[in-house]
Formats: C-alpha cells, structure tokens, sequence
C-alpha cells in the first residue's frame, strides 16, 4: 500500500518533469525581448554604432534565457528579460543617435563644400562680369574712337568738299550748291565750254566722285535778246553741252538731270550788256548728301 | 540511530537552513545601496539629457521604480533594491538614449533640409 502511494508519487513526478521539459519556459517579455533582439542584430547600424551596448544587452538576454531554462520564477525571468529589452533598446537608440551624428558630421562637410562652391562659383561668375564689362569698354572705347576717326574723315571730306566748291566758287543755297557757268565759259552764242568752262567742270566732276550719293541738276537760262524759242533752245544746248561733259568726265548720266528755263529766272536786268551777260548762264545744282534737289520755286 | 542523534541532527540541520536563509536572503547592505545610488545618477543624467520631455514613459517608469527601491533599501529588503536598481538603471539609460537620439535625429533632419535648399539656392543662382 505504501509501496504503492510511493509508486505513483514518483511516476507523477516523472510525467510532470517530462512534460515541463518539452514545454521550454517562457514569458511575453521574453518572448518580445528576443524578438527585438534578433532585430536588433539584424540592423547593422547597431553592429557599427553600439557594440558595446549590444554586448550588454546581449548579456543581460542570456541572463534570462539561462533563468528560462534553470525553471526559476516566471518573475524572476520577466524582471531579467525586462532588463535586457530595455537593453536592447537602447542600444537601438544608441545605434540611432549616433547614425544621425554621423550624418551631421556629413551633412556640414556637404554644406561647407557646396558654401564652397557656391563662393567659387560667385567669384568666377563676377570675374566674367568683370571681364565682360571692361571688354564692353574696350569696345565702347574702341566704337567711340572710331566714331571720332569717322566724323574726323567726314570733316576732313567736308573740309575738302568746302576747298573743291569754293575754288569752283559755288553758293550755297536751300536746294544745294549752284555753281554756276558763265557766259564767258562757253564760245559767243555758242553752246560749246572754252578751256575755262571745262576746267571748271573737270573740278566739279571730282567733287561728284568723291560724293557718290549727290546728284547734279543742269540747267540753262538766257538774257532776253531774240525770241524766246530760240532762247529755249539755246538754254537746251548749253545745258546739254555741260551735261555731256560731266558724264564724259566720268559722272553717271543717271546721276545729272537737267532742264531748260530759256529767258526765264533772270538774276539780273536784260536792260544793259552787263546784266544780259548775267543771265547768260548754265547753273548747276549739286545736291546735298543723298537728297532730292527741290524743284526751282516759283518766277523770281 | 537515537533519539537523541536524531535531534541533534535536526538541530544542525536548521541550523544550516538559518545560515542558509539569511545569506540569501539578505546579502550585504553596501552593493545595494551603491546600486540606488548609480540609478539615481543614471535619472539625473537623462533628466538633464532632456528625457523627461522626449521620453516621459521611461523616465517616470525609472522614477517609480527609485522609490520602490528606496522603499525596499528602507525595509532593508536588499534583494528586491537590487532588482528594482538595476530595473530603473535600464530604464533610464534606455529615456537617456531615446532624449539624445531624437535630438540627434532632429538636427540631422534639419541639416539635410538646409543642405537641400542651400543647394536650391545654388542651382538657382548658377542657372541665372
């Protein structure tokens, strides 16, 4: 009977005793502490930035599983797995802080490089600058002596033109410089030039090659001795007569018109030999600078 | 065996398990104590690393777990001081970590947000 009891006794224990070997023991907060253990050990962040703290969370876990398997109180292995969560934890945070420190340590120098750059790039940008305007005044120096040499030329060309059309003692007026071909140019009631008129005309027609942009007007008048068809005509034929003489010195025709007025526009009295002398003339119009010489105004 | 063997060995018996108790039971009072006094340390510390307002759940759970211990140191329960020593240590050294990570964190976001803009304005100033 007592053999018995004891019997069972033991057979219970043993039963209980296998079964709590097959069934490891564990709590919630051992079974969380391992798994953020393995996450932990998973981040390699934590293997470069908190060893050490891992190594102590690692410890402090062993300490628990050790409890686990030793069967203690399922207090005593939640107080030590509590231990080594927290550890665990904050080798995390560690791991943590010190990835964000590494990454300010980068993020100033990557600032500081592009502080850098920014700076370089500003002086080269104002060193362009800089160039571009003093080569913009170079050009400007360069434009403005040029400027000075052109208006010097056309002064110079001016100065000439003046020399040219005084020797030839043209006058100025509102329709251009008359020049105008006396009487004593051309032979007695003639419409052919003397020496003197063709002289006269030779320097007329440099004046109008070196101004290619004037033009001439040729026109003719006569006193009013005889009838006044045959004054027409005869301020035709001297008109003609320097026209043709003006191109065959090398003046485009293009660039001479030319009209008869006869009798017309005296600029002196026909009642004398002195004033019908006057009238008896050629005047040549030279226009200004790449204009139109108006039409002759009205009966003077 | 007697009687009288008998109780003698029932005598040194519980005299063992006395001896045995109180060895367990209380170890000495010095490690204890030092132990308090280094949580205590370790709390100031995270207090003063700003985890009272970046981690309020750690440090107050820290905190708790002081007063439970100088309560134990008080009752001279020195096993359960340890316990709730080495506890609170943990605590806070975990509050510590968390305050200086998420001000770590914070800086770093904010220097790769200048970075960013920084290299805006830059891009835009070379692009003009």
């Amino acid at each position: 009977m007592k053999n018995r009891k004891s019997a069972v006794s033991i057979l219970a224990a043993a039963v209980l005793a296998a079964a709590c070997a097959s069934t490891p023991v564990s709590t919630p907060t051992l079974d969380q502490a391992r798994a953020d253990f393995v996450s932990a050990n998973n981040n390699p962040q934590v293997g470069t930035y908190a060893p050490m703290e891992f190594k102590q969370a690692s410890e402090a876990l062993d300490q628990a599983n050790q409890a686990a398997q030793r069967r203690e109180s399922l207090e005593d292995i939640d107080r030590l797995a509590y231990v080594a969560k927290q550890r665990i934890a904050t080798a995390q945070e560690v791991a943590k802080a010190k990835a964000a420190e590494a990454n300010i340590a980068d993020a100033s120098r990557q600032r500081d490089q592009v502080r850098l750059e920014a700076r370089t790039a500003e002086a080269e940008r104002a060193k362009r600058d800089a160039e571009a305007a003093q080569a913009q005044a170079q050009q400007a120096q360069a434009q403005a002596q040029a400027t000075m040499q052109q208006n010097a030329a056309l002064a110079e060309r001016a100065a000439q033109l003046e020399a040219l059309l005084n020797d030839i003692q043209a006058v100025k007026t509102e329709r251009g410089y008359v020049v105008t071909i006396g009487d004593v140019l051309f032979a007695t009631n003639q419409a052919t030039l003397n020496p003197n008129g063709t002289s006269t005309l030779r320097k007329l027609a440099d004046v109008m090659s070196q101004n290619p942009n004037r033009t001439v007007l040729v026109e003719g008048f006569t006193d009013s001795t005889g009838s006044a068809s045959y004054n027409q005509d005869l301020s035709q034929r001297r008109a003609e007569s320097v026209a043709t003489a003006l191109s065959q010195m090398g003046v485009a025709r293009d660039r001479i018109s030319m009209k008869a007025y006869g009798q017309a526009f005296p600029v002196a009295s026909n009642d004398n030999a002195a004033g019908r002398q006057q009238n008896r003339r050629v005047e040549i119009v030279l226009s200004n600078e790449g204009a139109q010489i108006p039409p002759r105004a009205a009966m003077r | 065996m007697n009687k009288h063997q008998t109780m003698t060995g029932l005598r040194l018996s519980c005299a063992a398990a006395v001896l045995a108790l109180t060895a367990c039971a209380s170890p000495d009072k010095a490690p204890a104590t030092a132990d308090v006094a280094v949580s205590r340390n370790a709390v100031e510390n995270a207090v003063s690393a700003g985890a009272a307002e970046l981690a309020p759940a750690e440090i107050s759970a820290a905190r708790e777990k002081m007063v439970r211990a100088n309560q134990a140191l008080a009752a001279r329960d020195y096993k359960l001081a340890r316990e709730l020593a080495i506890q609170a240590q943990a605590d806070a050294k975990l509050a510590q970590s968390k305050a200086v990570s998420a001000k770590a964190t914070a800086a770093s976001t904010q220097l790769n947000e200048d970075l960013r803009v920084l290299r805006e304005e830059v891009d835009r100033a070379n692009s003009q």
